[in-house]
């Protein structure tokens, strides 16, 4: 009884580890099926730009581009601001630093 | 072994996966073959193919592409499922370091941005220069925290009415010093002092480099301002075609020097339709003082996608007033007279109305609202001289039972952005 009151607190230490420590979801849950692909870089940064147009465009023009670790700055700042999903965060980065 | 030429159906394609993953041989197909893990096709035809690739982003594979597909047997998921468990406790072990070392790659540094301007406004034959500047620090922290302020210098420098040199003073003001906490892609946690999410124009459309009129909607003090306390917020998609936007506050009461708030509660939500690039949604917010009055509010913008034009409208029920301002702004980059000049160019319309509330005329002062029901009408031009930088002017009139004045407004608006550490490379 003990041994297994032990495992449990691990088991749950082990979890809380776990969300602690996890990074924000950043890409969409691959289908059940058909999971891969190579790395569309040409097709993310089309969505991408669609994504910029509906959400950012909405209030402002395009900005210049930044060194990507500004953009990635500003891009956390209009996720927070402007409530854009986290997928849409990740294109429109991938966009605005390709 | 790398395949021929051979066309595949969608339905041929599934099937060859399936006999694979039962342990038929189909790998040996001459469209088909192994790379380590993965099983893969040369993609012949696009007829009938249609590949739903992740969750949220259909394609069709081009002509040639190689796609690649895994798939495992039983034993090799037992081989996994061991492999699986002992990689989840070296990452444990390993987690904090491998998550630093991820962010180091791509680590957003802290910057300051945002925006100063110059303006003159001429109100009913009253001159007033305008020189403000609106700088924002944000300091992100690790992958999740975004700590961010915003400070207002506005100065309104007046004639005395006897003549003379412009004189005035300098208003300063904290409008928001917030720590924001990502805690997953549904919620995001904002601790502090917060502009107010009521409606879209406090939040969104303030900043003068964005804004589309240089003068505020009549019924931008109702609801709005900056708040201290809590605000839970985020954004996600509902469905490929939907996406929801909410945030909810509580704020206290405070009376300190540049943190001044109310004690409330309140929240907006907001439905946007990325296909049709529209959004509605609603505001509500309840005053917990001595009097406990709801306010209302709703929002609309449209940005129809064959046209350079942008729709936005706000509606405010309130006890200190209500009313409604719809605007119009339409580039005109489809000219093609002057195309390089045209291009750059954008006209605006607003007309807006706002029916005085049941508060005396000096708390409207304070509010900065017209103590009577007041109508107007306003048409400006922004030249964007330059990514940030754009010259603008509009003119108005004002209807009301107080007289009726034009309203003349001519400035320069510029947005910044200075990196505070080494940008380093990616």
């Amino acid at each position: 009884m003990k041994i297994k009151a032990i495992i449990f607190a691990g088991i749950l230490g082990l979890l809380w580890a776990v969300c602690a420590t996890a990074q924000p979801r950043t890409k969409a849950t691959p289908s059940a099926a058909a999971i891969y692909s190579r790395e569309d870089a040409d097709a993310m940064r089309t969505d991408g730009e669609q994504r910029f147009r509906a959400n950012c465009g909405r209030c402002h023009a395009a900005p210049q581009k930044f060194p990507p670790r500004m953009m990635a700055t500003i891009v956390r700042h209009m996720r927070v601001r402007a409530t854009i999903t986290d997928e849409e965060m990740r294109l429109i980065l991938h966009y605005m630093t390709q | 072994m790398t395949g021929g030429q051979v066309s595949l159906s969608f339905n041929a394609l599934r099937q060859r996966i399936a006999d694979c993953e039962t342990g038929r041989s189909a790998q040996q197909s001459a469209a088909l073959w192994f790379d380590r893990d993965f099983l893969c096709v040369d993609v012949t035809s696009v007829t009938c193919l249609d590949l739903r690739l992740t969750d949220n982003q259909p394609r069709h594979p081009k002509i040639g592409e190689k796609l690649k597909f895994s798939f495992k047997s039983q034993g090799r998921c037992r081989k996994d499922a061991v492999l699986l468990l002992a990689t989840v406790a070296f990452l444990l072990c390993l987690a904090p370091r491998l998550l630093a070392q991820a962010a180091d790659t791509e680590r957003p540094i802290p910057i300051l941005t945002g925006n100063a301007g110059f303006f003159t406004h001429v109100n009913g034959g009253k001159s007033e220069l305008v020189p403000e500047i609106h700088p924002v620090i944000l300091f992100p922290i690790g992958n999740r925290w975004l700590i961010e302020a915003r400070g207002e210098f506005e100065a309104e420098f007046e004639r005395p009415d006897g003549g003379g040199a412009y004189r005035g003073k300098v208003d300063k003001g904290l409008d928001y010093l917030q720590a924001d906490f990502i805690a997953n892609r549904y919620v995001t946690i904002t601790g502090g002092r917060f502009l107010t999410p009521f409606g879209i124009y406090n939040e969104r459309l303030y900043p003068i480099w964005i804004r589309s009129l240089t003068n505020e909607p009549l019924i931008f003090p109702l609801g709005t301002g900056s708040s201290d306390g809590v605000m839970l917020r985020g954004g996600f998609a509902l469905s490929p075609k939907v996406n929801l936007n909410y945030a909810s506050y509580f704020s206290t009461l405070s009376t300190v020097n540049k943190f001044e708030a109310d004690r409330k509660i309140g929240g907006r939500i907001g439905f946007f339709l990325p296909g049709q690039r529209i959004e509605a949604g609603a505001s509500w917010q309840k005053l917990l003082q001595e009097e406990r009055p709801n306010s209302f509010g709703f929002h609309f913008a449209w940005q129809p996608i064959p046209l350079p034009l942008n729709l936005r409208s706000e509606y405010v029920r309130s006890n200190e007033g209500s009313g409604y301002w719809l605007e119009a702004a339409y580039r005109l980059s489809q000219l093609r007279l002057w195309n390089k000049v045209m291009r750059r160019t954008e006209i605006v319309g607003r007309a807006q109305q706002l029916f005085a509330g049941t508060i005396s005329e000096e708390e409207a002062y304070q509010y900065g609202l017209p103590d009577v029901n007041t109508r107007q009408g306003e048409f400006g031009i922004n030249y964007y001289l330059h990514d940030g930088l754009k010259a603008t002017a509009s003119y108005g009139r004002r209807f009301s039972k107080d007289g009726n004045l034009n309203v003349w407004t001519v400035g320069i608006a510029y947005r910044f952005v200075f990196p505070l550490a080494r940008l380093g490379s990616r």
